[in-house]
Parts: structure tokens; sequence; C-alpha cells
């Protein structure tokens, strides 16, 4: 028998080990010097003294923890009430009713998801039309006649799902129960409600707590419904940590779950002891055996059930509810009381610090969003998902956006700072008379390549379709570029609208493809793979380059010679902004040169902003006491003779764009 | 008396027509319209053009679900016998190695994942580890060519590995609640009329956690089916799956709700129809589900 348990134990082991061995990898590097999770730099506490300041990851931590709260919360409750209702319905009625309770947890995540969105987007759609109507007739409340995605769609989501599994646990316990005893304690004197307190919660108590237990846990754990249903000015930790691993997943997040995975450890080891004791002690009751309990934990027990006890019993639990409906009003109140400017930009693309000086010099509360793409900009735009103030889209966006007049247009008055905008960014051909945008950044997009993988230099695109590097090639996620890069290797415009044309372009990837060339498709993932010298070839975006460069010097950046794209990420307003004034102000304070310096030095994009471009090689000798690498200043900021090499994309139209998709999907599949 | 408190479940009855009834109609009438451009503002009409224009996504439906049955099978032969043999240990061992399990899905799983990506990479753990171990070395040997890693993360196996990591948990779970309530008397008794284990396993204990197989596949395989992070991470956009797919027309570069509402409801009913059938062996009892 010896030998057995211990095989069985064996194999038990295995299997835990290949559940823990990459969490045990996430908990290492939470330690890492470093900011990679593949490259160890020496030990050190970083990352955690780093997660105090961080404020995405803390305010989406919190909005994780009140929405698990408050939807494990009201599902216990409702769930319970539920399984009571459903358990006393016929069985004609209860097994419908059951078949439907099943339904959401038979369905994917992604179908919940969606289907929940879309009720969201007509619900609100509809909206509109009924709070102009209650407003017009009474004027006690005002409704708001815009609604968006946010913390309210995503508890409903959260609670929606969350309800069955309560009902799930508790209706066997009801099943479970003696039907009589209830009937008993009624002929005994007790009013329902009373026999409800004594005699079914005690029963039923641990599908209860086994039910919000898992509903917890399923809130917590969430990412695909939260994903649909938070638009994206909410944003849960899973949606956080979804963005980063796009990027570069900063090992704060490392140190948060390493802190949650503790504290949930603990909990647990506590409750295993407790758990054992009270076995010990069943089995020593079951054995007759004199059973010495702590006599001032029986003293306490005793003290519980005199009168007193039970007031001071009462009293504790409804402090512990003030005290928790308080925090909820307060977190609310603190969020929505302050003036405010909500921002959506991409991942990584602002030095922090320039957030909390903003708020701190204007008292201006930023709530600052990412999303990772123009297209995804533009989707959860056009479905209602989001409530931003200032977007910072790409040139070719930006039109599509003005052309769809999604943008309002910008009070120049209010922004002196646009005076300091090079006058080659100005007046584009993406907004030609400069009323809607004021420029972020511009670069360029080029082949990023390790030299140490590569046979000598690479300068055309070549080196992306020829036989030469098969397999070591990472191909850009996104229809328009890299048809884009096709495109000019075939000699044709970024732009054009030739269907025959874009299908060439289309053929020489498919073709590529076919040959083995690509590796995979990657967006931001593009870091780490790059950073870790996992693919030979990538094309990317200058300013990225320049971040790659930093953890790994064998990376090299090149525009090739058939030329290539520029761009300008430029922000903008969109139109019936609620904080239109906080919004300029805050537009005014990112075109400062301070400001342009500060992100250029973080973000490693050009800046826009004349004097902060000129200024800044003499800049960074000033705050790092080193000269800055001519050629690195060079990629970020291309001389005019790359740039008369580059064309800037223009909105293409809508047939072409379907045409991109449709090509674009036939590739993936 | 029955009678008297069913009105308690009025108020979840809305609630559920509410939030999950109508939600899935809207989802169906999304699916059967598009969206046309009439003079002055884009309108809704009745098409079909969501489903017939669907058999150009045959192969991502026959990727999703063939990888989705591949990660099924696996962690029911990993699930099945580490569910079985927990259940066989003392009470003690039991509760550690069920704490064990429900543990990790307090660490984000979308973490989980990305720490498999620095296992998987081609420069990663699990290849510098066959390369100090002179397995590389050994194959390019044996096979006669000359690589320097194994490619592993960006392919299919990849993707699978990702759910059996991620699901294993909801497979082993329901299996071990069943096999904790079988009633030893019957593997008992069995013996005593001369069954050897292996048929006492095959004839008594399989057959009555059943119930816990089926609900294992429910929770592993529709997840599996539908996911889309997974794919991304580990499949480096080129396992393109249904998730992904849909994903891609609600909140990605392709904007299409009317055909991303048409896909989803194709694959919930394909679902749907497959859990019926597998309900109907197992003569359908969803209770096991975990705890």
């Amino acid at each position: 028998m010896g030998k057995n348990r211990f095989g069985s134990r064996f194999l038990i082991g295995l299997c835990f080990l290949f559940l823990y061995l990459p969490i045990l990898l996430l908990i290492f590097f939470s330690f890492n010097a470093g900011d990679s999770s593949a490259v160890w730099k020496g030990f050190s506490l970083h990352w955690y003294r780093e997660l105090f300041h961080n404020r995405l990851v803390i305010e989406s931590l919190a909005t994780t923890l009140l929405v698990s709260l408050l939807a494990t919360a009201i599902a216990t409750a409702a769930g319970t009430f539920a399984a009571i209702g459903i358990y006393s319905l016929r069985k004609k009625w209860r097994d419908p009713v059951l078949v439907v309770n099943d339904l959401p947890m038979m369905n994917a995540d992604i179908v919940t998801g969606v289907s929940l969105l879309l009720l969201f987007v007509a619900f609100f759609r509809g909206w509109g039309a009924i709070a102009a109507w209650l407003n017009s007739w009474q004027s006690l409340i005002t409704f708001p006649t815009r609604l968006t995605l946010g913390l309210g769609t995503l508890l409903i989501a959260h609670v929606s799902f969350d309800i069955p599994y309560v009902i799930l646990n508790v209706a066997p316990r009801l099943r479970q129960m003696d039907a009589n005893l209830v009937e008993a304690a009624q002929d005994l004197g007790c009013t329902w409600i009373q026999a409800f307190f004594k005699v079914i919660l005690p029963e039923i108590k641990p599908g209860i707590v086994s039910g919000a237990l898992i509903a917890f846990t399923m809130s917590v754990d969430d990412f695909v419904i939260s994903y649909f249903t938070a638009g994206s000015a909410t944003q849960t930790l899973s949606m956080t940590i979804y963005g980063m691993t796009k990027k570069r997943v900063t090992p704060v997040v490392n140190a948060v779950s390493t802190l949650i995975f503790l504290a949930v450890l603990i909990i647990l080891i506590i409750n295993n002891i407790r758990e054992a004791r009270q076995a010990k002690l069943a089995s020593k009751r079951a054995s007759f055996e004199p059973v010495r309990e702590n006599p001032r934990a029986e003293r306490f027990r005793a003290w519980l059930s005199t009168p007193r006890g039970k007031l001071m019993r009462r009293a504790a639990a409804a402090v512990l509810c003030v005290v928790f409906v308080s925090t909820t009003v307060f977190l609310t109140a603190f969020t929505t009381s302050r003036p405010v400017v909500n921002v959506c930009s991409w991942g990584e693309y602002i030095d922090e610090d320039l957030i909390d000086e903003f708020e701190a010099k204007t008292g201006i509360r930023v709530n600052y969003q990412t999303t990772d793409s123009n297209e995804t900009l533009y989707s959860l735009l056009s479905n209602g998902g989001a409530d931003y103030d200032v977007v910072v889209p790409s040139d070719y966006m930006i039109s599509q956006l003005i052309e769809e007049g999604m943008l309002e247009e910008l009070d120049y008055s209010q922004i002196p700072n646009f005076e300091k905008i090079d006058s080659r960014f100005k007046n584009l051909p993406y907004d030609p008379e400069n009323k809607y945008t004021v420029p972020y950044t511009w670069g360029t997009v080029g082949i990023i390549y390790n030299e140490t993988m590569v046979d000598g230099e690479i300068d055309s695109w070549s080196a992306l379709y020829d036989g030469e590097y098969a397999g070591q090639v990472l191909l850009i996620n996104n229809s328009r570029d890299a048809l884009g890069i096709a495109l000019m290797y075939l000699g044709y415009s970024v732009n054009t609208t030739d269907e025959g044309q874009i299908r060439e372009a289309y053929e020489l990837i498919e073709d590529a493809a076919r040959r083995g060339m690509f590796q995979g498709k990657v967006m931001d993932e593009v870091f780490q793979t790059m950073e870790g010298g996992n693919a030979a070839i990538a094309t990317y975006y200058a300013g990225d380059y320049l971040s790659m460069l930093e953890n790994n010097e064998n990376l090299r950046f090149v525009v090739p010679k058939e030329g290539s794209n520029w761009f300008v990420d430029a922000m903008c307003v969109l139109k019936d902004a609620p904080n239109y004034d906080n919004a300029m102000k805050w537009i005014n304070f990112i075109a400062s040169t301070e400001s342009n310096l500060r992100n250029m030095d973080y973000i490693w994009y050009a800046s826009p902003n004349k004097e902060a471009l000129e200024i800044y090689p003499a800049w960074y000798e000033e705050q790092y006491g080193e000269e800055l690498d001519p050629e690195i200043y060079e990629i970020m900021a291309a001389p005019q003779e790359v740039l008369d090499r580059c064309e800037m994309y223009v909105c293409l139209p809508k047939a072409t764009r379907k045409l991109y998709n449709d090509l674009w999907i036939k590739l993936g599949i | 008396m029955r009678n008297k408190r069913a009105w308690f479940a009025f108020p979840y009855v809305i609630w559920m027509a509410l939030f999950v009834v109508i939600p899935i109609l809207i989802m169906l009438f999304y699916s059967l319209t598009a969206e046309v451009e009439t003079a002055d503002r884009t309108a809704f009409a009745g098409s079909l053009e969501n489903f017939t224009g669907m058999t150009l996504y045959m192969s991502v439906f026959g990727r999703s679900f063939w990888l989705a049955l591949i990660a099924t099978v696996i962690c029911l032969l990993i699930g099945y016998p580490v569910a079985y043999l927990m259940s066989r240990e003392g009470p003690g061992f039991q509760r550690v190695a069920m704490a064990l399990i429900m543990l990790p899905m307090w660490m984000n799983f979308l973490l989980r994942t990305y720490s498999w990506m620095a296992i998987l990479e081609n420069n990663g753990l699990l290849n510098q580890l066959f390369q100090k171990l002179g397995v590389i070395a050994l194959y390019n040997r044996l096979t006669g060519s000359d690589i320097d890693h194994f490619q592993m993360i960006r392919t299919s196996g990849a993707v699978v590995l990702g759910m059996v990591y991620n699901y294993l948990p909801f497979m082993i779970l329901p299996i071990y609640t069943v096999l904790t309530k079988l009633d030893h008397r019957l593997t008992e008794a069995a013996e005593d009329l001369g069954a050897n284990a292996v048929t006492v396993f095959r004839r008594v204990t399989l057959p009555l956690s059943v119930s816990g197989i089926i609900s294992g596949i429910t929770m592993v395989f529709v997840p599996s089916v539908s996911t889309f992070a997974i794919s991304r991470l580990l499949g480096g956009g080129t396992q393109m799956m249904l998730g992904d797919l849909i994903e891609n027309q609600f909140l990605g570069g392709a904007y299409n709700p009317h055909l991303g509402a048409a896909i989803s409801m194709v694959m919930m009913v394909i679902v749907v129809i497959c859990m019926l059938v597998m309900n109907h062996f197992g003569d359908g009892e969803g209770e096991a589900v975990m705890l």
C-alpha cells in the first residue's frame, strides 16, 4: 500500500507541477530588477514599490474588487431568494426555468458578452428619446440623455453570470432539506420569516457559502464578459493585463498577482488548519475522548448568546454593512464629483508622471484609458462603448472620424501651445484646415532586425518575402500596415484604390505565408518577441524600436529604400464631449515643450513641438550626463530626406476598406 | 404550501428574460440583418448574407472545434486519473489538494498564459533547457537537420497546451466531486462478489462518475472552442479561432456586428447540439457542476 500511495502522489504531484510551473515563474519575475519577463537581471523589490504609483493597475484592481464584491453580494442574495422560489414552483414551470438558468453557463462566455453588448447598445440607442421625454414632463430628476458602457453595465453582466452559480449550489441543499421542518417550525408558532432564518437558512448555508465563493472566484477571474460589457472607460484588472500582454507586461502586474496569490494562500492555509482542527475535534468527540476546547473561546461563545452578546453581534454586522456601503458610495462620489477629463490613448504612450502633474496643477482628474489600435478605437466609438473626451488616433483614422462627423472642432484660443507645433505638422491632408487636431507624436515605419540573426545589413522590404529568412519574420497584424508595406514593395502607392494592385499585394503576402516565411502575426507582441531574440525580422514603428533597443542592443532599424509610411498621431476631441473645456486644458498641457520633452524621453516617439524636438539632444545630455547617440536621434526624428521617401496614409473609401478586411481575414484562415 | 413562495422566483424570471433571453433574441435579429446605406442614414435591412457568406470561415470553424476537442480529450485523460487518485487519498491530503487546484484561478488567467510564452519561446526556458541537455543536438544528429530551437510557440500545439493548462481544473473538480460522493459500499460489494480492481472500475466506478465527466467536458470544451485570448497569445495570430473571428467583428478591425452575431449564433447552436447529444448519453443530470 505504501508504495502504491507513493506512485499516486507522484502522479498528482506531476499534475500540480504542470499547474504551478508558470505561476512560480510569474512570482519569480516579480522580483526581477529588469522589466522583462524573460531576461533575469538581478533581485529587486523595485516593482513592489512601483506598484503603489501605478494608477492604471491600482484603479483596475479596485474596480475588479468592487465589481466582484458587489456582484457576489447581489447575486448571492438574489440567487438564494430565486432558488427558494424555483424550488416552490410546480415541476411544469420549474424545468424550463432551470434550463434557462443553465443557459449562461452552457453558453460560451463570448456569446454571453456579445449578446449583452448588443442589448446595451440597443438600449442606449433608444434611451436618448426616453430620457428626453422623461425630462420634458418632469423636472425633479434630470436624466442624462447619453449613456455609455461602464461600471453599471459591467455590474449587470457580472450579476447575470453569477446568479446561476449560486442557484446551482443552493438548489441541491433545498432539495435535500426535509420540507416538513419548515411546517413543523410554523406549527410551533414561527412566522415564515422566522422559519426561514431559524430553519431554512442554517440548512442551506453551506450551499450559499460555496455558491458565493464560486461566484466571487468567477467574477475575479472573468475576462471575456467584462471585455465586452465594460466599454473601456472602466477597466478590470484582467482587461488591463490583456492590454499589457500585447506589449510588455510590466512586472508591476506580476507583483500585484503575487500579493493576491499570497493573500489567498494565507486564507486557504488558515481555513485548512481550522478545518483540520474541527475534523480532529469531531473525531475525538466521536471516540468519546474528553474534548478540551480553548476556555477563552468557550467563554466568548457563551457571551455571544447572552442578550448583550446578541446585540453586539448585530451591531457589528450593521457597522460592517455601513462601512461597506459608505466605502462604495464614497468611492463612486469621489470619482464622479471632481472635474474630470477622459482620455483614451495607446498603451505605454505617455510619461505617467505628467498625468499626476496635470492633476496637481489643475485639480482635474484624468481618467486615462488605452486601446490597442485605431480600428479597435473606431469600433468602440461606433458601439457607443466609450465616453471619452480626448482621443489620439492616427492620421487616416482622424480623417475617417472627421468624415463621419464624430469629431468636435477645437477652440485653439484655449490652446496657446499649438503655436509651438512645427508648421510641418500643421494642415496635413487628414485635417487640411487644422480645425480638429493637435499633433501628439510622429514617426516612421521600418524594418527591425536582429543583427546576430541575419547576414549583413537589410535595406529592402524584400527581406520579408524572399526565402532567406523563412520562419524568422514577424508579419504586422494589421491589414493597413501589412498590405501597405506590400504595396510599397511593389512600387504602388499605399493609398491606392485599384483593386488589382491591392490583390497583387495580397498575393505577395499570401505566397510568402505559404512558403512559411512568417513565424507569426504580431502587433505589440513584437516587443517581447524581438527583445528575446525569438525572431530575426519584424516591421514596426521607430519609437517602439528604440524602446526595444534598451532591452536588446543587437536590434537594428532601417527605413527601406523602397520607401515607407510616416504617420502623425494627434489629439482630437469627440463630438458632444462632456468635458470640453477640461479637454482643452489637457491638450494644451500635453502640447507644451516641457511635456513633449518628457514624453519623447519616455516613449521614444518624436515630438511635433518644434522647440522640444530641437533641444532634445541638449536636454538629454543635461538629464543623463551623457551625449545622445546621434544615430538614435535620427531614427526617432527621421530627417527630411527620409520623410521624402515616405508616404502618409489617407482614409480609404469604404469599398476599399472592406476589400482590405476581406483579404486580411482570408489570409488568417 | 409549496406554491406560496413561488412568487420568489418571479423577479429572477424577469431578470433572466431581460439579460439572458432578450440579448440572444437581439443577437438573432442582428444576424438576420445587414447594414444598408440610405440617403441620409444607415439602416438595417433583412438579409441572409451573414450566413451565406460564412462558408468562407469553414476552416476557422473546423480548426476551433478540432483543437477544442483535442484539448478536451487531453484534459479528460489527465483529469480523470488525477481526480480518481485524489479521491482515494486521506481527508487532509484531499483538502490541501482541492485548495491547490482552486488557487491558480486567483492568478489572472491571462498572466498565467503569458507566462507560458516565456517558457515556449524560441529562446525561451524550454528551448534553453533542451540546448543544455543536448536534446537539440541529438535531434539534429538523428534527423540530419540543422535547427537551433524547436518551434513551439505560435503553433496549434501551443494553443492546445494553453487550453489544457487553463481549463484542466474545470475537468478535475466535477469528476472529483462525483467520485468523493460515490458510495463505497457499492465498490466493496462488487469486490466481495469477486470482481477484480479493473472490473470494479469499469463496471461500477466509471459508470457512476459519468455525470462528472460530462460536466467536466462541458466546462472544458465550451470555453476552449470560443477562446480568443489563448489563441492570440500562444498562437501568435497564426491560429485564428472562432473567438478571434467574433471579437474582430465587434471590437476589432473588421467591425461588422451583424456577421459577428451570425457566427456567434451558429457556434452557439453547434455547441448546444453537442451538449444535448452528450447529455443524452449521460442521461443528463447537470448537478455535479463543481462543488
